[in-house]
């Protein structure tokens, strides 16, 4: 498609990508609306936001990718990343208040973020191991709505559970960096909101450098593309869909713990990243990482521009309009995805 | 002789009521229980206490749920995840329409026993809407997409203020000014068996089989002359107007809403783990579980006041047992037992 794209003309081109270039002539708009209204301070707001957005999704998409699973319970390991990064950060903020340090005191939010990650990979590892292992090892029909629907419950277990252990109370941090706010083209952003999208920008680099370059990563994506075919080359299919699971669910993790500061800790917090996320991985299309970034932005303009011109409350009324119209014109999302066995569930 | 002919006949006469009752969706075991459930709370001192009743009424409010939520996703296999914003939309409806004093423009003030149908009908056509809308979408992303409009009518009714007063509730009326609880129980069993007669008769229409095709497998069903439009819409549009009945009695029996407590996607995943827990595709499997559950669930509740949410959590970790070692649920266990006995 795309080598003989480029003898035709411009108008059937633009025919062939009808939704993407809707929405880019859209997300254009809404860019300078944004832009005339609110000024520098609200595109690095969008930005950020969409940074974080971005993230989370990827997890997603890797996750539909790889192993066909639609993950519900992505905002609950979100949860989990806020009250790691909570009750690591805690203890080392009071000792480094009777004993300033501040070499430490620059490190130690990273130690928490980076300890929240950890937690996710292992939470990822136990859910995989407990729940889809089990599941794939009985039947493969229908995959794709038992496990979701298993998410589903996964989802309600933790945020539940953590209700129970921890009870309803917010636990939050004011900042994780004790910094002035740093200004940029007329706009003050907090250190931490920078430092959060740096983190998110870095995970996601990562993870582009290990599936594109690394051994392991190759194998990954050779199980998102036929995972027959993966086995029949020796690829260790359960090793790889641990992995994979796992490093989802880290992502996660890790954008709780780095926003911490923004959302603060308690059971239900994980709604909202996780509606975000599937907006994000419906409208770029299920299972594509890619898009999934780029989807990440598209939305944060939306959700900029819906606080800026209506109001707050109406967030998750009017995205959700668009969404609705982006799925009747295209079905699978405006990047589409590739991913096997989506149709045909 | 003549005491056989007498047998013969009692026992054609009881296979004629086998047979009548079958067609209504019971079997004799079924029934017998449907009817102990009904006079508990008249005959048995236990049950005749105020928040016993309350109890049996939450159950039978579940069970009609989860009968109304198991006829689209145990038949045409699409999970509706915006079942309890269907639901909620059918109660603000309905506690609008009956509202006497005006806080707002359009308060007709009509009985609540008239509104409740109004309200299911408006439930009805936004089901109606989202049938249209997930047309094209198969499986997860008609699940999404139902989450996505469900989300977006929780927004609604949360900023539309002039007409809900949003996030502080509104107050409907009630159906009876009395505040005893024993006519409600039998207005909601009596909801319940209505709409388990009905959603049963529809299943054992040729409906119930072109549901199952196309939760199946939609290209087949389509190649052997089903026309999928009518009946995915059909089935949707059913379910959310039981749905906003059921929401109607919500409204007139406890008498406050608020979004937060109606329309939240947790409480779709109470009626799906129900429904999934009875087993799918049964429809009566929510009836029995709702009932036993809900007394374990406030059994919980009052020993362990210190533990909150531990039902939920019960709910769940059940839910993703009986979906990985035992997808049949309950109605699956039955028909397994029914097999063996008749095998002998």
């Amino acid at each position: 498609m795309a080598k003989n794209s480029s003898a035709r003309p411009l108008m059937s081109r633009i025919k062939d990508n009808l939704p993407i270039v809707v929405i880019s002539i859209f997300s254009l708009i809404l860019f300078v609306a944004i832009y005339i209204e609110g000024g520098n301070a609200q595109i690095f707001n969008t930005i950020i936001t969409g940074g974080m957005w971005a993230l989370l999704a990827v997890g997603l998409a890797l996750v539909f990718g790889v192993m066909n699973i639609p993950h519900f319970a992505h905002g609950e390991s979100f949860m989990i990343g806020a009250y790691v990064a909570y009750f690591t950060f805690t203890p080392m903020q009071e000792y480094l208040y009777t004993n300033p340090n501040k070499f430490l005191s620059a490190i130690a939010p990273l130690g928490a973020i980076l300890t929240a990650g950890v937690a996710g990979a292992i939470l990822g590892i136990i859910i995989e191991q407990l729940i889809f292992a089990p599941l794939r090892r009985r039947t493969k029909k229908d995959w794709i709505m038992n496990a979701f629907l298993l998410t589903v419950g996964i989802s309600f277990v933790l945020s539940n559970g953590a209700n129970l252990v921890l009870g309803p109370n917010f636990r939050g941090i004011s900042r994780y960096w004790d910094v002035k706010a740093v200004e940029i083209g007329g706009a003050y952003m907090s250190v931490d909101r920078l430092i959060a999208f740096a983190i998110s920008m870095v995970t996601i680099g990562a993870l582009w450098f290990f599936l594109r370059r690394t051994r392991v990563g190759r194998a990954i994506r050779a199980v998102s593309q036929d995972e027959t075919g993966a086995q029949l080359v020796g690829i260790n299919l359960n090793f790889i869909q641990t992995l994979t699971f796992s490093l989802a669910t880290a992502m996660a993790s890790i954008s709780g713990a780095s926003l911490l500061f923004l959302f603060q800790a308690y059971p239900t917090v994980g709604g909202t990243p996780l509606y975000y996320a599937w907006y994000v991985v419906m409208m770029a299309g299920l299972g594509n990482v890619v898009g999934a970034i780029i989807g990440g932005f598209i939305v944060a303009l939306l959700q900029t521009a819906t606080q800026l011109f209506v109001a707050v409350s109406w967030t998750t009324v009017l995205p959700t309009v668009v969404m609705i119209l982006v799925l009747l014109i295209a079905p699978s999302g405006i990047f589409g995805s590739e991913v096997k066995g989506v149709q045909e569930q | 002789m003549n005491s056989g002919k007498v047998a013969q006949e009692q026992s054609n006469s009881w296979n004629k009521f086998v047979e009548f009752i079958n067609k209504l969706g019971f079997n004799p075991l079924g029934l017998a229980l449907l009817i102990i459930i009904a006079v508990l709370p008249t005959t048995t001192p236990y049950f005749q206490q105020e928040y016993i009743v309350r109890w049996m009424i939450m159950g039978a409010f579940l069970a009609a749920q989860s009968i109304a939520f198991d006829f689209t996703s145990g038949y045409i296999n699409i999970v509706n995840f915006g079942f309890a914003a269907l639901l909620g939309v059918g109660a603000y409806a309905s506690g609008i329409f009956a509202n006497t004093t005006p806080f707002i423009a359009v308060a007709p003030g009509l009985n609540p026993w008239i509104t409740i149908w109004l309200g299911a009908i408006v439930a009805g056509l936004v089901g109606f809407a989202l049938g249209i809308l997930t047309l094209r979408l198969r499986g997860i992303f008609a699940a999404v997409m139902a989450w996505f409009l469900g989300i977006a009518l929780m927004g609604l009714v949360n900023n539309w203020t002039a007409l809900t007063r949003g996030p502080l509730g509104m107050n409907p009326r009630k159906f009876l000014e009395t505040t005893n609880n024993l006519p409600y129980f039998y207005i909601i069993f009596t909801m319940m068996i209505g709409i388990y007669i009905t959603l049963k008769l529809v299943t054992r229409s040729h409906y119930g089989l072109a549901f199952k095709a196309i939760g199946q497998n939609l290209d087949a069903a389509r190649a052997s002359g089903i026309n999928p439009i009518r009946y995915l819409v059909f089935n949707f549009t059913l379910s959310a107007f039981f749905a906003g009945f059921l929401g109607g009695f919500y409204a007139h029996y406890f008498g406050s809403l608020t979004p937060s407590t109606l329309m939240h996607t947790s409480k779709t995943v109470e009626i799906l783990a129900i429904a999934y827990i009875g087993g799918r595709g049964s429809l009566w499997g929510g009836i029995a579980v709702a009932f036993p559950f809900v007394f374990l669930i406030e059994l919980l509740r009052t020993n362990f006041s210190d533990l909150p949410g531990l039902h939920l959590v019960i709910y769940g970790v059940l839910m993703i047992v009986i979906m990985i070692y035992y997808p049949g649920g309950l109605a699956g266990f039955y028909d397994w037992i029914k097999s063996k006995v008749q095998r002998k």
